[in-house]
């Protein structure tokens, strides 16, 4: 039986994690041992921060349209609750690229959810 | 699905200039305000890693007014570095001094969260005691705080 020799697996092992590491900093992106604590890190990084992103996406629509409703004289939460009041489903993307690309129309809701707000 | 989300780009960014009297204002009040503005959150376009908020010019930052007895209780600590080396201030005691206007960059400053992009939004905000300022050249805008809410001012 032919024997088998160990370099050519290993040496492809570690050019994958060295390429996976490249960018990081100092040891990590040269070494296969730092790099392949490194890489094993940032991939579970990656897994948490794509669940991760859709909350950081929320927060920061929501940020913004506190900032836009605020102009118009409403905060955000009663903003959100006339919205419900009203009956309008838009949801918090769609509003805050209204807000930004399309004032009167965003303008229009806030006045919408504004009657619908008890005086 | 997030790709769309709108993100300023440096050439989107437009700084206004804003100018504020600051006589007879409660310092945490304004310093709040103030940091909001600095950081842009009070733009539909708010965008976290760039600097597109105002440039913030203050005048008589020295008439600034503290509520209750703050401005002899309230105490600023530093640390020279040495054992034993805490020192602390009364406001009563900056406000008195040489540069008055350090209470109120003071209170911002804690305000505006800490890091390369905090500092570069602290050095957007310019405070002077007295009326002068030399930005007359930015035309800048006058912003009126204590008609914001009647608890921002404070008569002495």
């Amino acid at each position: 039986m032919a024997r088998v020799k160990r370099g050519v697996t290993s040496h492809a092992k570690h050019k994958k994690t060295l390429e996976a590491a490249k960018g990081f900093y100092g040891r990590r992106k040269n070494t296969i041992r730092a790099a392949k604590a490194a890489v094993d890190r940032s991939m579970q990084y990656a897994t948490r921060d794509r669940r991760a992103k859709k909350r950081v996406f929320r927060a920061l629509w929501i940020q913004r349209l506190n900032a836009a409703v605020r102009e118009l004289g409403l905060t955000y939460s009663r903003f959100i609750d006339g919205l419900a009041k009203a009956g309008v489903e838009v949801d918090r993307k769609v509003l805050s690229d209204l807000a930004i690309t399309q004032p009167e129309a965003f303008k229009a809701i806030v006045e919408k959810a504004k009657s619908a707000l008890p005086a | 699905m997030f790709g769309k989300t709108y993100s300023a780009k440096p050439a989107d960014i437009t700084k206004k200039w804003v100018l504020i009297d600051a006589t007879g204002l409660v310092v945490g009040r304004l310093a709040s305000l103030v940091a909001m503005r600095l950081r842009g959150k009070h733009k539909p376009t708010f965008t976290p890693h760039m600097d597109d908020g105002d440039n913030i010019i203050i005048i008589n930052a020295e008439k600034v007014v503290f509520t209750g007895r703050k401005r002899e209780q309230k105490v600023y600590y530093h640390h020279t570095g040495y054992p034993g080396g805490i020192k602390e201030r009364t406001a009563k005691f900056i406000l008195d001094g040489r540069f008055p206007e350090r209470v109120l960059e003071k209170a911002v400053e804690r305000m505006v969260p800490r890091g390369p992009l905090g500092r570069k939004q602290m050095g957007n905000l310019r405070v002077y005691k007295g009326a002068e300022h030399p930005h007359a050249a930015q035309q800048p805008e006058t912003l009126d705080i204590a008609s914001l809410n009647s608890k921002n001012s404070r008569i002495a």
